[in-house]
């Protein structure tokens, strides 16, 4: 039994995360130091001419502008191939590569020096897919390379002719995945200081791996390793991405720093960060696979191509892990697999949790589900049919042996959990009566090799050290990324010298103090890592035991138990007392031993023979399953997660609280992986470059994940630990994909499942809101940062009026729409802030109806007891309106003067004949909603008018009312599309008055006279419903039907209006 | 350059601005604050929230001339003496992880229970799905939110 190995602990690091203390890269602030940032490429791919920075040298406060030539070191950089600049020389790779660095006393004069650089180019055709890549006609992106593969590993085994000579059915799937953001939520940053003692620099920022990035540092500036030093900060999230892109960013800050000898720091924006950070591998994947009638699998035939995009940084590592891995946890006899990635004009692809692991789980998972159907066994007996048992040989040609593989066990206990087999019978029961949503169950497993495998040197650092009164540091050469690394590996030194957990301190990290103990990668800390402690805390141990031993009476450290703070003899004896640890610890000082260790754990012997790709790939491996279980909206193509049951074998667990966190987590992003995450880049132009178009999971996305710990522990590993953080994400999207074809008896061969990869079997891609506003401007902006803005703050409305009748203002009525608009702009704009104004709030009621303010903000609306009786439509539209906090803030009359398509709370408004008070020194003046709104972000609202309030008449007959919102989640959307409708029916119970308002479906929102009159004066039936389909058609069809987007909004929303007045029948039905 | 005055965590402080400074930059620039973060600057992802007059508001979408004579609350203001009951939740639940999201979270739960001390599961899920979590998948939140609501007070 363990004190506190597989406890459920409180993690060390909580005290600061909980009050806001805990210091972030970006936190940091020294007196003097200076702020940098990066003039990034206009264009993905050419030649450089010309580069100008006499302008923005000239702007007062700007200290420094570095470019390629000014870096002292070695100017081409990269972890395994030097290909990548810090700061490109003539050439664009693509669009994230920077062209020029500036340092300047405030953060607003550095963007505007990067705006002031003028860059002239002559621009390639940009290469973006891999398939023309590596064509041979097509341009070397890195002529020098010879070739636009950057890496081929091949793996045969057997005999794959054979093999399919010999199968029953032989089938052919091509699966293709995206690129993926890691989307840590916080954007990276580095601080460099100059440092006289050592004549070199201190680096801090959110560093995943500080000795990659001193490394780099010193090559970049041509210094030894010992002028480096670097210091992690609390990082934000990393997932993998806080690796190269750092660095990056670490030289050039150095460099600023050199040329100005001043602390100099460098923090993304987001939109930044998207741009130029590395993002996960989108893999093109065609696999072939030869199989016996009964699901014995004969042969497999594997063709993946990867992006690599402008660089090979971890190309090389990923693509192996996916080419050890890509026939999955299965025995088949006969294998050749052939992976390639290749460089594009993209963004860069590198380590993301999984690390080439996801991709091929995709494929191979729904491979084996298809499989299974075809021989008419279900998908659990395909995978007990071929899956890995004790002595199993891998594709590669290991044999599984030296740990329990527990593939079967995994997935039994996935099954037990979820209820699988039931939940299979319910589900499909369910779906013969439900038209509309329908449910889906599928599971997926793994086998994953622990740490780095073949991939290189692995091999990690640790100190323990015992102070006098038997306090304790520990100092690791790997990094707390949020995963809970310090709690674990403290754990750990807790655990071998029975002291309290709150006597041990983990200490900054710094390279400089301890030897580089490898990247934190791989799922690898608490197995490398964590093995390292646990020697050097074994070490500490055996010196105090030196000294303890005689009045113990005891010979060996294996008589004695170290726990609680005392260290006592196993059999308890008369006579002699168990010894308090700082006794211990005070009396061994005193002897003059020394009381630290140096832990330091090199991985068991692994094999590769690159030629045939085969060998011992790992030292051990970690087994998984999944089960989700999810339900699909077959009118929008909508997907709703319900459960995922996460069965994982990690060995041993060491804190059970941050092991069922790394599920929690890695199971949300593996949703994100699957559903919502569709990175937008066309032609190298990043189009999705913030939280608005890139969407990862809310709140709202995620129901239950129920996790399931496997403990078989293993030899190599701490206390039997082995690896949890990547398993957790790379099974979920398969098992997604798989419940979906259970669903709606389709399969997809493609992720992200989108609404239109679900409804139309294909993606579409849109273009994004915020480049449509860039090519509005006449000058393009770089930075998405606010300037050159007035704001003048009126006491009266009176005198608002005043100011707007003699001069041009934008109004500020909240500013959660402008604001963000204000940023793509850069021309001056004077801005009156209206907020405070109290004669344009509160909602008042009259014998008519009400009135509402224009600066009644959303959250008033929706607990307004007037309105929540008398206008449900308009509560229902507006408390789906951005978030809480939005809603605390955004106001009405913004939402209806900016008028955007997607506003919501417009169509309820001209639903309920809404009508706007605007007033101008000229008098008051009332127009209907519907006439106010012009077409997309334009109305007739003049110069000098202020919309004071919004009258609405109230109802005076009974009406049923229906209202539904799509949204590519399930919080925080911009709406794709919306209907609003009301009904009141005649005395003879026929439809007397119907309104239909769309919303986001036109350029501005409008009632549907057509289906409205269609339906009036008629009884509201299923025949009438359907009738209305086809004039619905011709009328989205006239008015939007060559968009982009039309091919799955004309299906949908005609499904989506059918649906409401659906829901109003059944409404009137049971009135 | 304009000076404004306003309350921040319980104390008086004036401080000249620019008309373009956004209220996160000013808090965390110019006065020190640094427990909102900056994680989109855009609205999209709530690691900047503060409480304006008690409400939990994005401050990277307000300018800072607005919050002239109003009243602003960041985690430095709620936990000056020792954790609230959340603040202890979101420990004993493993609610954050690398916890840039965590002070954005713990702001808006606290304006919840302040309004709402019992909040059904629902209820913390709408409440708190405007801020963005990459690392915990917000389970672990939800449990935290609800401990807290069983403890009490939480300013």
């Amino acid at each position: 039994m363990y004190n506190i190995i597989g406890k459920k602990i409180k993690r060390i690091d909580g005290y600061e995360k909980v009050t806001g203390k805990a210091i972030y890269g970006d936190d940091i602030y020294l007196k003097g130091m200076l702020y940098a940032a990066c003039r990034y490429t206009d264009i993905p791919a050419g030649k450089i001419s010309k580069i100008d920075i006499s302008e923005a040298k000239n702007i007062k406060g700007v200290e420094a502008i570095a470019l390629y030539k000014d870096i002292p070191g070695e100017k081409r950089l990269g972890p395994i191939r030097k290909d990548q600049y810090a700061i490109i020389k003539d050439e664009v790779f693509y669009s994230g590569d920077v062209i020029a660095v500036v340092a300047a006393q405030t953060k607003d004069i550095t963007y505007a020096a990067c705006e002031a650089i003028k860059v002239e180019y002559k621009s390639y055709t940009s290469v973006n897919n891999p398939e023309d890549s590596i064509k041979p006609e097509t341009r070397l992106i890195h002529p020098e390379f010879k070739s636009n593969v950057v890496v081929h590993y091949p793996l045969v085994k057997g005999n794959i002719k054979q093999g399919f000579e010999e199968s029953d059915h032989i089938i052919e799937r091509v699966y293709k995945t995206g690129f993926v953001e890691h989307a840590y939520i916080e954007p990276e940053s580095v601080t460099v200081i100059p440092d006289p003692t050592t004549k070199g620099y201190k680096v801090y920022g959110s560093i995943q791996n500080p000795y990659t990035t001193r490394k780099t540092v010193a090559l970049f500036m041509g210094l030894n390793l010992n002028r480096i030093n670097v210091f992690g900060s609390t990082l934000g999230g990393s997932f993998g991405g806080k690796d190269d892109v750092i660095n990056m960013m670490a030289c050039r800050a150095a460099l600023l720093a050199k040329i100005t000898d001043k602390p100099v720091k460098l923090t993304n924006t987001r939109e930044d960060s998207i741009k130029e950070s590395y993002k996960r591998h989108p893999y093109i994947m065609k696999y072939k696979a030869g199989f016996n009638k009964n699901g014995k699998l004969k042969a497999m035939k594997i063709d993946i191509l990867a992006d690599s995009g402008a660089y090979s940084s971890q190309s090389f590592f990923v693509t192996w892990r996916s080419v050890v891995q890509a026939t999955g946890p299965y025995e088949i006899e006969n294998i050749q697999t052939d992976i390639k990635a290749v460089y594009t004009n993209n963004c860069y692809t590198a380590a993301f949790r999984g690390f080439g692991s996801p991709q091929i789980i995709f494929a191979q998972e729904s491979l084996m589900d298809e499989i299974a159907e075809i021989c008419g066994i279900s998908p659990l007996e395909i995978r007990q049919i071929n899956g890995y048992g004790q002595g199993s040989i891998t594709a590669s040609g290991q044999k599984l042996s030296g740990h329990k593989v527990s593939l079967l066990q995994v997935i039994k206990e996935a099954v037990k959990k979820s209820n699988y087999k039931n939940q299979i019978k319910k589900f499909q029961e369910l779906n013969k009566i439900n038209k509309r949503y329908k449910l889906g169950i599928g599971l997926s497993c793994s086998f994953r090799g622990c740490s780095l495998g073949a991939e290189g040197t692995d091999a990690t650092s640790a100190i323990v050290s015992v102070q006098a009164d038997g306090s304790v540091y520990v100092l690791a050469g790997l990094n707390e990324n949020g995963q809970g690394l310090r709690t674990s590996f403290c754990q750990i030194a807790s655990e071998v010298l029975g002291v309290d957990i709150d006597k041990v301190v983990f200490l900054e990290p710094q390279t400089a103090t301890i030897t580089d103990g490898g990247p934190t990668v791989a799922s690898r800390s608490t197995l490398m890592g964590g093995k390292a402690t646990l020697q050097a805390a074994e070490e500490v141990k055996k010196v105090i035991f030196k000294v303890i031993k005689k009045d113990l009476k005891v010979e060996n450290i294996e008589d004695t138990i170290w726990a609680k703070g005392f260290i006592k003899k196993n059999k308890p004896a008369e006579n002699i007392k168990p010894i308090k640890f700082e006794d211990a610890a005070e009396k061994a000082y005193g002897a003059g031993l020394n009381l630290s260790a140096y832990g330091w754990y090199s991985s068991p012997e692994v094999s590769w023979e690159e030629s045939t790709g085969q060998g011992n790939a790992y030292f051990t491996y970690v087994y998984g399953c999944q089960v989700a279980e999810i339900e699909v909206d077959t009118f929008t193509g909508k997907i709703n997660i319900l459960n995922i049951t996460a069965a994982h074998d990690v060995g041993k667990v060491i804190n059970r609280l941050g092991a069922e966190g790394q599920i929690f987590g890695g199971v949300a992003q593996g949703i994100g992986y699957g559903v919502l995450e569709d990175f937008n880049i066309q032609n190298g132009e990043v189009k999705s470059n913030n939280f608005d178009e890139y969407l990862i999971p809310t709140i709202k996305d995620i129901n239950h994940i129920e996790p399931v710990l496997i403990e078989n522990p293993d030899k190599f590993g701490p206390f039997g630990a082995k690896s949890l953080g990547e398993p957790t994400l790379e099974l979920t999207s398969a098992a997604i994909n798989n419940a979906l074809a259970f669903a709606t008896k389709k399969r997809s061969y493609q992720i992200p499942l989108t609404l239109e990869q679900v409804f139309l079997g294909k993606n579409l891609k849109k273009p994004s809101r915020q480049s449509e506003d860039i090519h509005l401007s006449k000058n393009k902006k770089l930075s998405p940062k606010i300037s050159n803005i007035k704001i003048t703050t009126p006491a009266s409305l009176d005198e608002s009026i005043d100011i707007l009748n003699k001069k041009k203002c934008k109004i500020l009525a909240g500013g959660t729409d402008l604001i963000i608009r204000l940023r793509m702009k850069s021309e001056q704009q004077e801005l009156l802030n209206i907020y405070n104004l109290p004669q344009l709030k509160g909602i008042t009621e009259n014998n008519s109806g009400i009135s509402i303010g224009s600066l009644v903000t959303f959250s008033e609306i929706i607990k307004n007891k007037i309105i929540v009786t008398n206008f449900p439509v308009l509560v229902k539209a507006c408390s789906l309106i951005g978030s809480p906090q939005i809603r605390n803030r955004a106001t009405i009359g913004g939402n209806i003067v900016n008028a955007a398509p997607c506003a919501d709370a417009v169509p309820p408004l001209i639903l309920y004949n809404a009508k706007l008070i605007l007033k101008s020194q000229k008098g008051t003046r009332e127009i209907k909603i519907q006439d106010f709104i012009i077409k997309s972000y334009q109305t007739k609202i003049k110069p000098d008018e202020i919309l004071v309030s919004i009258k609405v008449p109230k109802p005076e007959k009974k009406y049923y009312y229906s209202y539904f919102q799509l949204g590519r989640r399930n919080a925080l959307n911009i709406t794709r599309m919306s209907i609003s409708a009301i009904v009141s029916l005649d005395k003879n119970n026929l439809v007397e008055e119907c309104r239909l308002v769309d919303g986001s479906l036109f350029s501005h929102s409008q009632r549907l006279t057509v289906i409205e009159d269609l339906i009036t004066g008629k009884e509201l039936n299923n025949i009438i419903i359907s009738e209305i389909e086809k004039p619905l058609f011709e009328l989205i069809n006239r008015e939007i039907g060559n968009r982009w987007s039309s091919e799955y909004k004309m299906p949908v929303f005609i499904n989506l209006v059918k649906s409401v007045l659906k829901d109003i029948k059944d409404k009137i039905g049971k009135s | 350059m304009p000076e404004i005055q306003f309350t921040l965590n319980g104390e008086r402080r004036t401080v000249n601005i620019e008309a373009n400074d956004i209220l996160l930059d000013v808090l965390r620039d110019k006065l020190g604050i640094k427990s909102p973060k900056c994680g989109c600057d855009r609205g999209d992802c709530g690691a900047c929230a503060v409480l304006l007059n008690g409400k939990s508001v994005r401050s990277c979408l307000i300018f800072a001339i607005e919050v002239n004579e109003q009243e602003i609350t960041t985690l430095e203001g709620i936990s000056k003496n020792e954790l609230s009951p959340l603040q202890q939740a979101f420990i004993n639940n493993n609610s954050f992880q690398c916890g840039y999201c965590a002070p954005g979270i713990i702001i808006t739960a606290t304006e919840l229970l302040n309004k709402n001390p019992h909040p059904t599961r629902e209820e913390v899920k709408e409440n708190l799905s405007g801020n963005l979590c990459r690392c915990t998948g917000y389970i672990p939140i939800i449990e935290a939110v609800l401990e807290a609501s069983k403890r009490g007070k939480n300013e």
